[in-house]
């Protein structure tokens, strides 16, 4: 069985689709090949890896409530292709938005669904998350946790001789089940979504999200935006102003 | 200031130009938000991308009356139209808000007086009562970003 693996986030790296994406292909078993939808060059490419494929994964990001315009793209010269060529794939979505109910992704996943209909695939489901940027943060707190669990190992074992620095090891320990508790609710949604294609069933729309309480996700993500805003020097240049156009 | 954002042939220019303000054509040329946030943190209600697309938050940020027509695609925007959406989230801050029990990002331009949306094009029923749903609903982000007493139409 072959499934295909889309990344259709715009950005080049750390974006969290990518993430979630992995964290899919991890429930999966067989042929799994993995694209990256960035610009209509990669059109051509993907749509042929979907000849002799069984599933396809969107793995996306929601802009503006909906699917983003470059996916769009894609799904009509998809569903071109798809009716051309008699295709019958199972179609399944990953998608993530920034604010915290993973229920926002609604609108994107009934795109898909009509998507679906008009090309004669069939709508497998969905896993919409919230949260997501924050979540992509998590994986990058791991890896962080890791390379300072190492670190503190080495010189544990350069100063005392002992290779297993115990505090070291229960901050690790703490630290990475705190990152996994806020990661449960997607591994559990896809673990089960990974079932579904797995056996070429439909497992029907879930949303989920980071586990947290939402007014201490919005408190982080103003937090976020206010440090990235002075570093990118935003907050200077009339930040929240009603900025009026300058060409006429 | 009314704004007339379309997907409509380029002969319609004169007939729409009439209508309104300001008219924002969505021809598909455009290139696609790249998800940066550079028009929240970086520079501020405009895009990093140097095109006719730069300032279009501005523009639809301050309109007191937005119409959108666009053709449907699969019960949503074009790909055209949403492309000047997704480009457009300047109209909006950094800084989140509940709304309609959902968190939003507060609005830098204030609510919009109307806010319509024509249509158009060939629209299966389960298309179109995804529409209505989302239309009674608000149209989550979409309006709560740009302004609640919205409507829509199909031709």
């Amino acid at each position: 069985m072959k499934t295909v693996f889309i990344n259709c986030s715009p950005k080049k790296r750390f974006c969290a689709s990518a993430y979630f994406l992995f964290l899919q292909r991890l429930f999966v078993v067989g042929e799994k090949v993995c694209e990256k939808l960035r610009t209509p060059a990669d059109h051509a490419r993907i749509l042929e890896q979907l000849r002799d494929a069984q599933a396809v994964v969107f793995g996306l990001p929601l802009y503006v409530d909906a699917v983003p315009s470059h996916v769009l793209r894609f799904m009509e010269e998809m569903e071109r292709f798809c009716r051309e060529n008699g295709l019958k794939l199972s179609v399944y979505c990953v998608a993530n938005n920034g604010f915290i109910e993973g229920k926002q992704n609604e609108p994107l996943m009934q795109n898909f669904e009509n998507f679906c209909s008009r090309a004669g695939l069939t709508f497998g489901g969905g896993v919409g998350i919230g949260g997501g940027v924050m979540l992509n943060v998590t994986r990058i707190l791991f890896i962080v946790d890791i390379g300072l669990l190492v670190l503190n190992t080495l010189l544990s074992e350069i100063n005392t001789g002992n290779l297993f620095p115990r505090d070291a090891w229960i901050s690790f320990a703490e630290n990475a089940a705190l990152l996994l508790y806020f990661n449960l609710g997607v591994l559990f949604y896809l673990a089960r979504q990974g079932g579904h294609i797995r056996k070429g069933t439909a497992g029907g729309k879930k949303y989920t999200r980071i586990l947290i309480p939402s007014f201490i996700f919005i408190l982080f993500a103003d937090i976020f935006f206010v440090i990235i805003s002075v570093i990118d020097g935003g907050i200077f240049r009339g930040w929240l102003a009603k900025k009026e156009p300058s060409e006429t | 200031m009314k704004v007339i954002l379309h997907d409509l042939d380029r002969c319609y220019d004169e007939v729409i130009g009439a209508k309104c303000d300001r008219a924002i054509v969505a021809d598909g040329k455009y290139a696609p938000c790249q998800g940066c946030f550079g028009c929240w943190t970086k520079h501020p209600a405009e895009c990093f991308m140097k095109d006719t697309l730069q300032q279009v938050c501005r523009i639809i940020g301050q309109a007191d009356e937005m119409v959108i027509v666009t053709k449907n695609l699969y019960g949503g925007y074009s790909a055209a139209v949403k492309n000047v959406l997704d480009r457009s989230i300047g109209t909006s801050t950094p800084f989140s808000t509940y709304r309609g029990r959902q968190m939003h990002h507060t609005l830098r331009y204030g609510k919009h007086d109307l806010w319509k949306v024509i249509v158009y094009g060939e629209i299966s029923e389960a298309e179109k009562r995804q529409l209505s749903v989302r239309w009674r609903r608000g149209m989550p982000s979409t309006t709560a970003m740009n302004g609640l007493k919205s409507s829509f139409w199909t031709t």
